[in-house]
Formats: C-alpha cells, sequence, structure tokens
C-alpha cells in the first residue's frame, strides 16, 4: 500500500534521511522505532508531504534549501512532490507530534475539521457517532475550546481528528509521550483497535516493547538510517540489535 | 449633540469594524501584516469617483464594479509580491508600504491631491427613534452591518470559514486535514480585500477623497486590532465600537478635538493593552512560542 | 615602536578587510564619503551628504532594536523626535548649544524609550508593533494641541547652528554617523549582542538561562533611543527646525525601509540603505510627479527579488562561507582563508554525509 524507496532528506547540508526504504501493506500496523533525533519524524513529514511544502513555504531562505530525493507510493500511484493536501485526500494521513489540535477551536470544531474532505452530512455523522464511542470524552468536552483539555485528551482528540478524515492509512508520531501508563495502555488499545477496523497504521513510538508487542512488524531508524526490520522475535533475537537499538 | 455622537460611532463604527475584520482574517490565516489594507478603501473610493463622475454610471453598479475591481487588483498583488515573500516577515511590511505608497501616488498622480466627492444613492434625511440621520447615513450603516452578519456567519457556518479558522490556528495541521492551505489564504486575501473596498465604497458618498486617506483609517484599525485582540473577529467589532465612541466623543466634546482623535484612540489602545496584553478577546495560550 | 603598531594595523587591516571584497567596498564607500565633500562646493550636494550620516544612524538604532532584540519597533521616530523637539526647546528657551542641547536631546530620548519599554515589556510579537506605533502619534496630537510650546504645524524653527560652514557640518556629522554606527555594531558583535540574540531567537529559553530579559530589552530600547536621540537632535540643529515631520508614521516607515531594504539584523545592512536610498530619493527630485512612485516601484521590485535585503543579496553573490568553520571568503577563493578546507560547490556535497 505504501512504498518508499530510497528517500533522502537533506535540510541544507545535514542529511535528515539517507535512502530510507520501508513497505507497509494493506492491513497493517507497521512499528517504526529510534533514538531521538533519528529521523523519525522527518521521515513521517517527507511521506506525508510536509517536507516540501515547508521548502515551498521558506523558498528563498537559507532554510528553505531542503533537497528530497527517492520515490514514494502510495496505493501505487506516486506521491512525492504532491501537496500534503492531495496526499490527505488520497486517504494518507498523517497524526503529527505534539498533537497540533487547532487550539482555539472547540473540540466538535476540530473533529469537523477533521472531516474536511468528508462528503454529505450522513457520513459526517457517521465518522463522528465512530469517534465518540472510541473515545467519549470527546463527547463530554464537544464545545470545550481545544486548548484547555489535558495531554491525554488533546491526543485522543488528535486521533480522533485524524480519523474523522477516514483514512485508508494513518501514521501516527508518537501519540504516547506525556500520557500516564494507564492513559497510555488505553489509547494503545484503542489503536489496536483502530487498525483491527480496517485502517492500514504506521505507528512512530518510543515504547519500544509495546510498540513492538502490537505492530506486526517493525523497522528501525537510527541516525537517518533503517538500522534493521522485521517481527518482534526476528529484532528481539539480534543481540546487538536488542541492546545497542531497543534497549531491551 | 449627543445623538450627532450616536451616528457618527455607528457609522464611523461599523466601517472600522469592516476594515478590521479584514485585516485581521488575513493576518490570521497568513501572518501578514497588510499595512496596504486601506489603501484598498482608498481605490475603492476613487474607482467609485470615476465611475460615476467620468463614466457616469449609477452609484450601485458602480459600487458592485469598484468592490470588484479592488478585488482583483488586491489578490494579484498578494499572488505576485506578497505570497512569495511570506517567510520574510518584514519584507512583507516593507512590501506592503511600499504598495500602499504606490496607490498613493498613482491616485495623486491622476486624481491631484484635491478632495473629492462621490454622490451618494439618497438624498433628504429621516428620523428614527427622534435622532435626525441623513438617508444616506442610513443606507451606509444597514448595508456595513448585513456585511458584517454575513461574513460572520461565513466564518462560523460554512466549510469554508472553518477551513479559514483551522488554518489561521495551524497550517502545517490544516495540510494534513486535506485543506488547501494556498487557495484557501488566497481566497482569504480576496475576502479581506473586498471587506475593504466595500467599506471605501460604501462610506465614499460621507467622506471626502484624497490620496492619502489611507493612513489614517490604517493607524486607527491597527489600535482596534490590538485592543480586540489579533485575529479576533469578535474582538475586532468590539474594538472598533470603542474606538468609534471614544472618536466621536472627542471630536464632540474636546475643542480642537479632531488634531486628538488618533492620538486618544491609540491613548486608549495603550491603555487596554497594558491591562491585558492579549487584548479585549485574544486568547492568551501560555507556552505558545 | 610606532612602526610595529602600524604594521599590525596594516596586517589586520589586509587580513580582516581586503580578504572578503564586502569588506573592502564598504570600507571604500565610506572613505569616498569622507573625501567627497572637500571637492564639492555645491550645498545640495553637502546636505544630501550630511542627513545620510545621520539618516544612517537612525536606522541603524532601529536594527539595533528591531533586528537583534527583535522587538520589532514600528514607532522609531518618536525618539528622533522626541530629541529633536528638546534640542530645540532647550536651545531656543534656555540657549544652550547644540553641544549640550544634544546630548540632552538624546538622553530625553533614552527616557522616552523607559515610557515606550516599560508598557512594551508585557506585550510580544505584533502586539508590541503596533503598540509601538502608537507613541509618536500620541505625541504628534499632543505637539499639535499645545501650539503655543511647540509651534503646531510650523515647528520651532531659528535654532542655532552647529557650525559656521555647510563643510564643517557635514564633516561633523560624517564623523558622528560612521563613529556611532561603528559603535552600534561593536555592541551587536559583543556578548551583549549575543544576548539580544539569544532573546529574539527565544525569550522564554534565555530567561531560562538566567538572562534578565526584562533588563536586557528594556536596555535595548534606552540604547536605541539614545542613538536615534543623538541622530535626532543634530538633525534638528542642522536643519534648524524641530517640526511634526520627525514624529511622521512615515518617518518611522523610512527606517524600517532603510533597514530592510538594505538588509536586517546586519547593521552595515541598515547604512547601506541608506546611503543607496536616500540620495536615490533626492535624485528622483528630477521626475517630481512620480517621484515617490519611482521609490515605492524600487523597493517593491528589489525586495520581490532579494527578500533579504541587497546586501545580504550581494555577499552571497561574492562571498562564500566556509562549511566547516563558518569563516567567510571570497568567492574567487577555493580554499578556505582559516580552515584551509576546499570551498568547490562538489566536493562540500560528496564530503555531507551522515551527522553522526
Ligand atoms: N528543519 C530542520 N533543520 C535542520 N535539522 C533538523 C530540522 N528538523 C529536524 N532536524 C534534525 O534532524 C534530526 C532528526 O529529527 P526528527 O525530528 O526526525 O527525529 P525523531 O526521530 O523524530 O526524534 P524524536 O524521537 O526525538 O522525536 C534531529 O537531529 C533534528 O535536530
Ligand atoms: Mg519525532
Amino acid at each position: 500500500m505504501l512504498e518508499v524507496k530510497n528517500l533522502t532528506v537533506c535540510y541544507d547540508t545535514a542529511m535528515l534521511l539517507n535512502e530510507v526504504s520501508l513497505k507497509v501493506n494493506r492491513g497493517e500496523l507497521v512499528g517504526l522505532v529510534g533514538p531521538n533525533g533519528a529521523g523519525k519524524t522527518t521521515l513521517m513529514r517527507a511521506i506525508s508531504g510536509l517536507v516540501l511544502w515547508e521548502r515551498q513555504m521558506k523558498r528563498g531562505t537559507r532554510a528553505g534549501n531542503i533537497t528530497l530525493t527517492g520515490e514514494v507510493y502510495f496505493q501505487g500511484q506516486r506521491i512525492d512532490g504532491l501537496p500534503p493536501h492531495r496526499i490527505a485526500r488520497m486517504g494518507l494521513v498523517l497524526c503529527p507530534e505534539r498533537r497540533r489540535p487547532f487550539s482555539e477551536l472547540s473540540v466538535e470544531e476540530n473533529l469537523k475539521a477533521g472531516a474536511y474532505r468528508v462528503r454529505g452530512r450522513r457520513a459526517y455523522r457517521d465518522t463522528l457517532e465512530l469517534v465518540y464511542q472510541m473515545f467519549p470524552v470527546l463527547q463530554k468536552r464537544a464545545r470545550q475550546v481545544s486548548a484547555t483539555l489535558s495531554g491525554g485528551e488533546q491526543q485522543m482528540l488528535a486521533l480522533g481528528r485524524a480519523l474523522m478524515t477516514r483514512p485508508v492509512l494513518l501514521c501516527i508520531d508518537e501519540p504516547s509521550t506525556g500520557l500516564s501508563p494507564l492513559i497510555k495502555g488505553e489509547l494503545f488499545a484503542k489503536i489496536g483497535e483502530i487498525n483491527r477496523s480496517g485502517i492500514t497504521m504506521l505507528l512512530v513510538e518510543q515504547d519500544v516493547r509495546q510498540t513492538l508487542a502490537m505492530a506486526g512488524r517493525s523497522y528501525i531508524l537510527s541516525h537517518s538510517k533503517i538500522v534493521a526490520q522485521g517481527k518482534k522475535d526476528e529484532l528481539m533475537a539480534d543481540e546487538t540489535i536488542r541492546q545497542s537499538y531497543l534497549g531491551l | 449633540m449627543l445623538a450627532n455622537i450616536l451616528v457618527t460611532t455607528l457609522v464611523n463604527g461599523a466601517a472600522y469594524a469592516m476594515l478590521a475584520v479584514g485585516f485581521s482574517l488575513i493576518f490570521g490565516v497568513g501572518r501578514i501584516i497588510n499595512l496596504a489594507h486601506t489603501a484598498y478603501y482608498m481605490l475603492a473610493g476613487y474607482s467609485i469617483f470615476t465611475l460615476v463622475r467620468v463614466a457616469g454610471l449609477a452609484y450601485v453598479p458602480a459600487m458592485a464594479l469598484s468592490i470588484l475591481l479592488v478585488t482583483v487588483v488586491a489578490v494579484l498583488c498578494y499572488k505576485l509580491l506578497i505570497d512569495p515573500m511570506r517567510e520574510h516577515e518584514t519584507t512583507v511590511l516593507i512590501i506592503t508600504i511600499a504598495l500602499a505608497l504606490v496607490f498613493q501616488e498613482l491616485m495623486l498622480k491622476y486624481f491631484g491631491g484635491h478632495f473629492r466627492s462621490v454622490p451618494g444613492v439618497a438624498e433628504g434625511s429621516l428620523s428614527i427613534l427622534g435622532v435626525q440621520v441623513t438617508r444616506q447615513q442610513a443606507i451606509t450603516c444597514a448595508v456595513l452591518a448585513v456585511i458584517l452578519a454575513a461574513v460572520w456567519l461565513l466564518l462560523h457556518r460554512t466549510r469554508f470559514g472553518l477551513a479559514v479558522r483551522a488554518t489561521a490556528q495551524d497550517m502545517e495541521a490544516a495540510n494534513l486535514m486535506g485543506m488547501d492551505v494556498s487557495r484557501i489564504a488566497t481566497l482569504t486575501a480576496a475576502v479581506s480585500a473586498a471587506l475593504s473596498a466595500a467599506a471605501g465604497a460604501l462610506v465614499a458618498p460621507l467622506n471626502i477623497l484624497e490620496p492619502h486617506m489611507w493612513l489614517n483609517p490604517l493607524t486607527i484599525i491597527l489600535a482596534i486590532i490590538v485592543l480586540g485582540g489579533m485575529g479576533s473577529i469578535k474582538g475586532s467589532i468590539y474594538g472598533a465600537a470603542i474606538i468609534a465612541l471614544s472618536e466621536s466623543l472627542v471630536i464632540f466634546l474636546i475643542p480642537q478635538g479632531s488634531f486628538l482623535k488618533g492620538a486618544f484612540s491609540l491613548l486608549i489602545m495603550i491603555i487596554v493593552l497594558l491591562i491585558r496584553p492579549e487584548g479585549l478577546f485574544g486568547v492568551a495560550l501560555e507556552g505558545e512560542r | 615602536m610606532i612602526r610595529v603598531w602600524l604594521l599590525r594595523l596594516y596586517r589586520d587591516f589586509k587580513g580582516d578587510i581586503l580578504a572578503l571584497p564586502g569588506r573592502t567596498l564598504a570600507c571604500l564607500a565610506v572613505l569616498a564619503l569622507f573625501i567627497a565633500p572637500l571637492f564639492i562646493r555645491d550645498t545640495y550636494i553637502l546636505r544630501i551628504i550630511t542627513l545620510t550620516a545621520v539618516y544612517a544612524v537612525f536606522a541603524a538604532s532601529w536594527d539595533l532594536l528591531s533586528g537583534y532584540v527583535g522587538q520589532l519597533n514600528l514607532g522609531h521616530a518618536l525618539f528622533f523626535g522626541v530629541a529633536a523637539y528638546t534640542s530645540a526647546m532647550l536651545n531656543l528657551h534656555l540657549g544652550l548649544p547644540p553641544v549640550l542641547t544634544i546630548p540632552l536631546g538624546a538622553l530625553a530620548a533614552v527616557m522616552a524609550g523607559l515610557v515606550v519599554g516599560i508598557p512594551c515589556l508585557r506585550l510580544k510579537g505584533q502586539y508590541l508593533s503596533l503598540a509601538t506605533l502608537a507613541f509618536p502619534i500620541i505625541l504628534k496630537g499632543l505637539v499639535y494641541l499645545f501650539k503655543e510650546y511647540t509651534g503646531g504645524e510650523l515647528g520651532i524653527s531659528g535654532i542655532s547652528r552647529l557650525a559656521g560652514s555647510r563643510l564643517v557640518e557635514c564633516y561633523i556629522a560624517l564623523a558622528l554617523g560612521a563613529v556611532l554606527c561603528f559603535l552600534i555594531w561593536k555592541i551587536t558583535d559583543s556578548n551583549l549582542g549575543l544576548i539580544f540574540h539569544a532573546i529574539r531567537e527565544d525569550e522564554i529559553t534565555a530567561r531560562a538561562s538566567g538572562i534578565n530579559t526584562t533588563a536586557y530589552k528594556l536596555l535595548a530600547f534606552c540604547l536605541s533611543g539614545l542613538f536615534a536621540g543623538i541622530a535626532g537632535g543634530f538633525f534638528a540643529h542642522y536643519m534648524r527646525l524641530a517640526g511634526p515631520f520627525t514624529l511622521d508614521v512615515l518617518l518611522s516607515f523610512q527606517a524600517i525601509i532603510w533597514t530592510i531594504f538594505g538588509g536586517i539584523t546586519t547593521i552595515y545592512g541598515s547604512v547601506a540603505g541608506v546611503i543607496i536610498l536616500f540620495p536615490l530619493m533626492e535624485i528622483l527630485r528630477a521626475f517630481p510627479e512620480i517621484r515617490m512612485l519611482l521609490f515605492a516601484a524600487v523597493i517593491v521590485i528589489v525586495l520581490r527579488f532579494m527578500p533579504e535585503g541587497v546586501v545580504p543579496w550581494f555577499l552571497d553573490r561574492v562571498e562564500k562561507e566556509c562549511p566547516r568553520c563558518k569563516e567567510r571568503n571570497a568567492f574567487t577563493r577555493t580554499r578556505c582563508r582559516v580552515c584551509r578546507v576546499s570551498l568547490s560547490e562538489r566536493e562540500v556535497r560528496a564530503r555531507t554525509t551522515t551527522r553522526a
């Protein structure tokens, strides 16, 4: 469904991604783990078109000196070079790092904004109901301004908003930062649930144990390169990988 | 006296509110401080003047045509000069000042520095609740109020409005939700300019036209925006009411007040800022950088 | 002794100035400005040179506050006007000579800096800009209101001259301009400049690292007010007039236009901006009808293609930065003059690998 081939991203003279290749098949939940600063977020942003968008926004400045080479295919179509909103409309949706709610909008308006590309009142209602079912808190807080939600609630809002777009492939970047262990467990349960409901997922996480357990396959990204991939057992079997990248 | 204060406040307040709302919109969505905003207001005035006095059109079609023309000019300026510079915040500032100067000088060249006036739609006056107002004032005020209400509905009840507000909050996230941010920004620029032009067209019969007429309203709407809280539509409207009221009070109650009206509005702005640094209706988001 | 010193000076000059085309050109320009008045008898041109020097200080002081500390001040004319009016009044009513009135005027501008700075400390970003815009307009309203003291629209005239001849005045302006601009540049290049930079980039983090951002921001307002004030007082004595023009919004905008045209956060950019644009504006007097139009058009078009300003654009063409030690080099060099690393585009690319 998603195929990344030799993706290289340079910001000015720094190389943030070096010939990264990865593949996500329909229905899978693929994990992506790695140390801080490995380039996971950059990979997500490159796939969803934000890197190129940033380049276009900052053209003419030093920060806009970004090069991106390689290919990204989504459902057989080449998407590197497409603007982010086109990619999102195709069904590849990123739930960004640090949640990024529309802070002055209410919870309900946030969800409505998520449903921007969903046509028709019925479709909108159904999806909203689904999201409310999955995250009952959101319904309770529907009228509250989203900036005043707690961190955990904001995360649920971010996920809910991403779901409102009716994604085919959902990329989630670090959903568990700042959550209490209890809520974290709940959140991972929800993520599993979403995946089982038929949405393919690419999950970036710092909680390696959880991610490996949940994901069918996982990739390990380190120093802007993919250093290993495989099922949990395969990765855990390799002593070097286990110690130097997973810390387990 | 009281009636005079009231009427002036209403008419000016509505016009200021409309200018301020337009300014707020493009500031919110594009983070652009468009100092050429009131130049569109001036352009609309001159365009009506030309169409009515020279081409002999009636006021209403002239108005519609002017708004359209000015909006087209504004969108062209946005696309060619402002949008490509977006990353350079201060450069945008200068470019918009320079644009305003260009328009001012063009008007000076073609129309000269004399005061000009535009005929209104209606003559005579009527009395509302015992207050004498000219028909023109009443019509201007009513139309301004209707347009303001329409803008509010546009922002809060439509898909486009939601996209505008979402984009103003977080462009990247809006992108990820499938919103075509640059198209939304262009449309917002158009709406913003159209509002400015409409305000100019509507008050043209009440005011005199001259090429420097953009500078005063510019400082006043800046005060309004800051007073109301940047990017807040509600704030712009309340801010406009406050400033317009204070202005008419100063003009009618203090001898030589017209020298002081700008200074007084700005003083109010500074006082409000000292008490509430984020403006009356701005949201102070802690930790936002 | 003197010979050693001179030799050292020469070596520094060769190493630090001749090595870079940008600096060489700047030196030549300053030199030309200093020599030119000797051959010019035309008072009109002398006047342009003098005012260029005065405005250069004014623009540089704006860059110090707005470019370096990031407190985008839209009402910079306040400092200029306060100093001009103060100097004029002191001179006219108390009969003080310019040597005293200009520093006192500058002191008043520093006070104005405090008056603006203290309320503005609570404000951020665009709120701050727009609030600062208000102050000179308020003051201008007061000037019109108290006509008896301020002369209203006509301003205060009949102040004493700086010096006997226009030529001497011109040299005083040039010397003062050069010294003050150099001083401002030195400030931005010092530790203080580093702190200012930190505040601009991220005030919260700067505060968290133990920098008293409040005090430094106030200091920036005062310093900027001081330099702009000196320019303002000088201007009043030179023109022998302090009028409401010195508080005009358009004068504030001029400072911004000059600086951004030249290149913000560089100091030399703002000076270059004045040196290019102010005489240009005078040359354009040849076309009085479309003068402002041409001026504005030039700015729009130039900035459209050089969004970071003329000087940075030019420097990017004639100099390149060493990728390793970040020293600047003339574009003709193939190896860095400091660390000897190769500067050729291809090798830089090849060397770029993963940062590990
Ligand atoms: N715009 C940028 N310009 C230059 N360097 C950048 C930029 N954005 C990120 N980086 C650098 O690229 C590296 C990778 O960043 P990225 O955010 O992708 O890491 P990450 O794997 O998501 O880390 P984390 O787990 O901490 O979120 C980091 O070293 C970061 O400092
Ligand atoms: Mg990350």
